[in-house]
């Protein structure tokens, strides 16, 4: 489906009279800074985020019953929620280990609650609940810093990495019928070390965290988890997405440099657009980075097929 | 020129695929070697007591995705999420019987009933309750006055449970030196709390609460919540003294842990290795 719309002959670049700049009487460069400053999204993003976060401690510290567990299996007001990934390996090693047919009406419950939500909205949870997300999201800045300075280089790799990891963890869980992945999951020991207190274990989240500072950006979100993979998987079909306006586009390609998975926005290129509107890939995590910072707000949220009613 | 760049993207695409392949197989290598080391065939580590349900350590232990959903639920804090130097069992969810023992008075083994996966197994146990249901029912009537299935069915659970064994040490046993004991068993400043039999029915109170006068010391066995089909006192023919005497309904719960006033306890718990429950 993505690729499709990406191999279809590109539209005309616009002429500078059908530029919004032009159209506004504005000098390029200004046009394109209007909006830097805008922190809207980002702001009600974090929000979000620490609070959930903080749920989880309150619902453990003060005895709330709100949302109990860990990001890795919870339960939200006594429904299950359990992370695809952790399930499909669980699934695996308990097939392994004889004991797949006691694996409980919760837990399928909580397995299709996540996939369900999953295909609605892609890698949203990404951005707007994973707590490794907001300390990588500062680890970014202090790299870019560093690069700007010319102190470090960037370094990237192909985005499909993730994939090989993704199969080599459930390859790895049913040889070892462990769960290695939760042992070295980032988002698992943040959400634990925020619940139950923390510990030694910390030490290698700061150590991914120094290695996305001097050598890879993103290095963790980008190319190696896969929860973050099982989550764009399940929502190629998600409805809630960004919405892209070639129309209201100044070429800047702004919104790229903020994001975390730049290849979503392809599109943004001059000549790069096949359609008048185009809509983000299962790999973004709406964290509304891009729609925040773009000059001519041609980028937004919607939901697929709703936004025609309105 | 755009042939080369995807050329060159392919290439190291294989190279960086290679690399995390590499760092996988090295992950896997270095969890069987832990494994190996502390794994069940090794002896020198103590084995973690795990919530009642538990199934087989080396399934157990690699089973579990760290949630701690049981840790949350349970209304004594019994249950505590191993850290980082127990190697692969960090995060995993035990009981320090000592500190905190699990004495039943949730009545309804929430933490298994709770837990996502299965590896603490509720089904053994839905299934134990359900026949004392059924036993019941052949002898009351639910026209009955005070048909009441619920106390045999809690009951036929708890007895399911089996976490470890309790041992008596007897170089220490108070007991078995024949000395009483008078007083606060632990001290005021002991935190665990739990539901004394003489309270069948109560919440789980403070050990620092409960003031002993015994004679001969026999704490863990008027305290067991599972009382005499799991300890009794045994009184030895020979030289007449007596000593706690563990049976086989004993669910490894260390209730007698906990209560047991000696410095070092003269009763542990050994938590079972072997998968007693699937």
């Amino acid at each position: 489906m993505f690729k499709s719309v990406k191999n279809k002959p590109t539209l005309k670049p616009k002429p500078i009279e059908d530029m919004p700049h032009t159209k506004l009487g504005m000098d390029y460069n200004v046009w394109c800074k209007t909006q830097h400053g805008n922190h809207k999204w980002r702001n009600i993003r974090w929000t979000a985020l620490i609070l959930v976060n903080l749920l989880f401690f309150a619902s453990f510290f003060l005895d709330l019953s709100l949302l109990e567990g860990s990001l890795s299996g919870s339960r939200a007001m006594g429904f299950y929620l359990i992370d695809t990934y952790n399930a499909l390996q669980v699934i695996l090693i308990s097939i392994a280990g004889g004991y797949f047919t006691s694996l409980t009406m919760n837990f399928w419950i909580g397995f299709f609650t996540i996939v369900i939500l999953s295909t609605l909205g892609g890698r949203t949870y990404c951005s707007w609940i994973c707590p490794y997300h907001l300390l990588a999201e500062g680890a970014e800045k202090l790299h870019n810093y560093f690069v700007k300075k010319k102190m470090i280089k960037e370094h990237t790799f192909n985005i499909y990495l993730r994939f090989v990891f993704w199969v080599g963890f459930l390859l790895l869980a049913l040889f070892t019928t462990n769960i290695v992945f939760e042992n070295i999951n980032p988002i698992g020991i943040l959400s634990r070390s925020i619940t139950y207190g923390p510990g030694l274990i910390l030490l290698w989240v700061l150590a991914l965290l120094l290695f996305e500072i001097v050598y890879s950006k993103r290095f963790w979100c980008r190319y190696v988890c896969p929860v973050g993979a099982t989550w764009a998987m399940t929502g190629k079909v998600a409805p809630i997405t960004v919405k892209f306006d070639l129309d209201k586009c100044g070429y800047c390609r702004d919104c790229q440099d903020v994001c975390l998975v730049p290849h979503v926005l392809w599109f943004v290129q001059r000549g790069k657009a096949t359609q008048e509107v185009h809509f983000t890939g299962s790999d973004c995590t709406r964290c509304g980075l891009c729609i925040d910072t773009c000059g001519g707000k041609a980028l937004s949220f919607t939901i697929k097929g709703v936004d025609k009613l309105l | 020129m755009a042939k080369e760049k995807k050329e060159n993207s392919r290439r190291q695409f294989i190279k960086s695929g290679a690399v995390a392949l590499a760092g996988l197989a090295i992950l896997g290598g270095g969890v069987e070697y832990l494994r190996s080391v502390h794994g069940p065939n090794d002896t020198r580590t103590p084995y973690f007591l795990r919530p009642p349900g538990a199934i087989a350590e080396s399934d157990f232990i690699f089973g579990c995705i760290k949630c701690g959903l049981c840790v949350q639920i349970c209304p004594i804090d019994a249950i505590k999420l191993a850290g980082i130097s127990e190697g692969l069992a960090y995060g995993t969810p035990y009981i320090d019987v000592r500190t905190q023992a699990c004495d039943f008075s949730c009545d309804s083994l929430q933490c298994v009933e709770t837990c996502p996966t299965a590896v603490l197994n509720f089904k053994q146990f839905e299934i134990a309750g359900g026949n004392a249901i059924m036993e019941y029912q052949k002898t009351h009537d639910v026209t009955e006055e005070g048909f009441n299935p619920f106390p045999v069915q809690i009951r036929a659970m708890k007895e399911q449970v089996k976490m470890g064994v309790a041992k008596v040490n007897e170089g220490s046993c108070l007991a078995h030196k024949g000395q009483g004991f008078k007083g606060v068993s632990r001290g005021l400043d002991f935190d665990g709390i739990y539901r004394s039999p003489e309270n069948i029915h109560g919440k789980a109170s403070p050990l620092k609460d409960r003031e002993f006068d015994r004679e001969i010391c026999d704490l863990c066995i008027t305290e067991c919540p599972l009382g005499e089909t799991a300890i009794i006192a045994s009184a030895d023919e020979m030289n007449a003294k007596i000593t706690p005497k563990v049976l086989d309904a004993c669910t490894g719960c260390g209730v007698c842990m906990m209560v047991c006033p000696t410095q070092e306890p003269s009763i542990i718990i050994e938590p079972i290795k072997e998968d007693s429950h699937v």
